[in-house]
């Protein structure tokens, strides 16, 4: 129903709602965006020591969090980063 | 009681010379005594808005240097008893006034006026800190878009840390219809981001730049942004007024695929 009355994909109201959450926590917590390329470089060299990485399908970004006992949301830094193989991991 | 309030916004653009010359023109009409003081030392426009550009003699700059007597530099404004406009210097920069000098202006002027109103210079540097110096309170204009609401996040931040008692937000330029379809943030997106305390919403209106060709505020017009700033006015002075409903009347077949598009 909706593809045939909507000529175009109307959602760009919600894409600036997102971007404009991101740039506002960076701005907030007085980071650069080159300070988290500096943070994802230092983590894919230690993280290489112990495990293969994926180091081109890493996400990491600023985003915000709900936290107990803290008024409004805190900027936290999220990291995905997919492992290749797991064989380096030393066992415990 | 007086009060002093400063129009900021940090974006230039978003409307604050509009705003101030309506929410003043619209004080005036609610019977409160009311000064706008144009700050933006080299780059005035408050005149040509409130259509009062022929009148200047004097300006803000010489009052402060003390070339002239305050009541020799206000025009008051023929068209509302309660109205006054201190206008702006041309040919100065920002440099030529400070934070201390502008705090002892907008004292003397409490003792005259109920509301004095500063139109603040897009940006952060002296020139805001000169026109938020002697203000109780601070209007944040910003429009449903992400450069603006970005700086009005800064200013917002800017402000608490000068101290501001109240802070609030003005959303401009709304296009109910692009938020309708999704393209354009609404007001509760602005409020659920900014988390401040919204005293008004202006819908986009063509009738703003009929007003401003002609150098007559819209503020006692029935237009749609008329009555929008005549409520932010209102609800200034204390009053409690719901929020504008901005949706114009709309025919049979809009409606119908408004419908449609919601199946």
């Amino acid at each position: 129903m909706r593809r045939m009355f909507c000529f175009h994909k109307s959602n760009s109201g919600e894409i600036a709602r997102s971007r404009l959450k991101l740039v506002l926590v960076s701005d907030q917590s007085g980071c650069s965006p080159g300070l988290i390329d500096g943070i994802r470089e230092e983590m894919i060299r230690i993280l290489s020591r112990h495990v293969e990485i994926d180091s081109k399908r890493i996400d990491i970004r600023l985003a915000q969090m709900e936290y107990a006992g803290a008024k409004e949301p805190i900027p936290i830094l999220s990291a995905k980063v997919p492992f290749r193989r797991l064989t380096n991991m030393r066992n415990e | 009681m007086s009060e002093v309030i400063v129009i900021t916004s940090g974006k230039g653009g978003v409307g604050k010379t509009t705003t101030t010359a309506n929410i003043g023109t619209g004080l005036a009409l609610l019977g409160f005594r009311t000064v706008l003081i144009d700050t933006d030392i080299g780059l005035r426009n408050l005149d040509v808005v409130m259509g009062l550009e022929n009148r200047i003699i004097y300006n803000l700059v010489d009052v402060v240097e003390g070339n002239c007597r305050m009541k020799q530099a206000l025009i008051k404004d023929k068209r509302y008893p309660n109205l006054y406009l201190l206008p702006s210097a041309q040919t100065r920069d920002k440099t030529a006034v400070n934070p201390g000098q502008m705090r002892k202006l907008t004292d003397d002027l409490k003792e005259d006026f109920d509301y004095i109103l500063l139109d603040c210079p897009a940006g952060i540097e002296q020139g805001f800190q000169n026109a938020i110096a002697g203000a109780d309170r601070a209007l944040v204009v910003t429009t449903p878009e992400v450069s603006a609401i970005r700086d009005a996040d800064r200013i917002i931040g800017l402000l608490e840390a000068a101290d501001m008692r109240d802070v609030d937000l003005v959303v401009n330029r709304i296009r109910m219809d692009m938020v309708r379809r999704g393209d354009m943030m609404s007001i509760d997106d602005v409020a659920d981001i900014l988390a401040v305390n919204i005293i008004g919403a202006v819908p986009d209106d063509e009738d703003i730049v009929v007003s401003t060709n002609q150098g007559e505020p819209l503020v006692d017009t029935d237009s749609l942004a008329g009555q929008a700033f005549l409520n932010i006015c209102k609800r200034i002075s204390g009053e409690v007024v719901p929020l504008l409903d901005m949706n114009p009347q709309r025919g049979l077949l809009l409606r119908l695929s408004d419908f449609l598009k919601r199946a």
